[in-house]
């Protein structure tokens, strides 16, 4: 698996997920320290694989088969609008949001392999 | 817990249970999950899978489908290396050690 030419900072994902939140009309999850640490995640797996992998699945290997759940993955936009949040629970719906939910780890909408 | 590969163990004083997990080190569920086994003092031993080599990866993955029937989801929690439970959801995790 190829690296990265230029490593990615953490203010880089900050940036890359607020640009991703703003873009599809999502919210960015509001806890400090969740987010911090999926922000920290993608930068690792951006690091480590060349693209951003989503923080909670693990690679299946190349980009191309892994480039359903490259964030945002396919399934966030489902997620989001069935659970309020998308897998990882990095994006969130204002009303879920706005209601202060809670984020639970929610089924794995991805097709087994 | 599978043999060939190296789990950190974290010391609790609830030992009822022989306790594994197996988790991404990038994942903010898998670190919800983790501290939620420290904050109820449980003993128990974890892996970062991510942080395997890819074959060593591989074979983990296929032990975890074979010998509980599971899709390698994270966390997984391991008791007793019976039970297998896929993703962190606290309530169930207090029922499967038995903190309810």
């Amino acid at each position: 698996m190829s690296r990265p030419e230029a490593e990615k900072s953490t203010q880089d994902t900050r940036r890359f997920v607020s640009m991703v939140a703003a873009h599809q009309g999502w919210r960015v999850i509001a806890d400090a320290e969740f987010l911090d640490s999926l922000v920290e995640g993608l930068t690792t797996n951006y690091n480590r694989y060349g693209y951003y992998l989503c923080p909670c699945r693990d690679t299946l290997g190349s980009r191309e088969a892994d480039r359903d759940v490259v964030c945002p993955c396919e399934y966030a936009g489902p997620d989001i609008a069935e659970f309020g949040h998308c897998y990882c629970a990095l994006y969130q719906s204002e009303a879920f949001q706005v209601q202060g939910g809670e984020p639970r780890q929610i089924p794995e909408r991805r097709p087994q392999d | 817990m599978i043999d060939s590969i190296e789990f950190t163990h974290e010391e609790g004083s609830r030992k009822q249970h022989s306790v594994v997990v197996y988790a991404l080190s990038t994942c903010g569920f898998c670190k919800r999950a983790l501290g939620f086994l420290k904050n109820n003092d449980v003993d128990f031993h974890y892996v970062y899978v991510d942080n395997l080599p890819a074959d060593v990866k591989t074979s983990v993955k296929q032990e975890l489908r074979e010998r509980y029937q599971i899709r390698e989801l994270f966390p997984t929690l391991i008791v007793d290396e019976s039970k297998a439970t896929t993703g962190f959801d606290p309530e169930e995790w207090q029922r499967q050690l038995g903190l309810a």
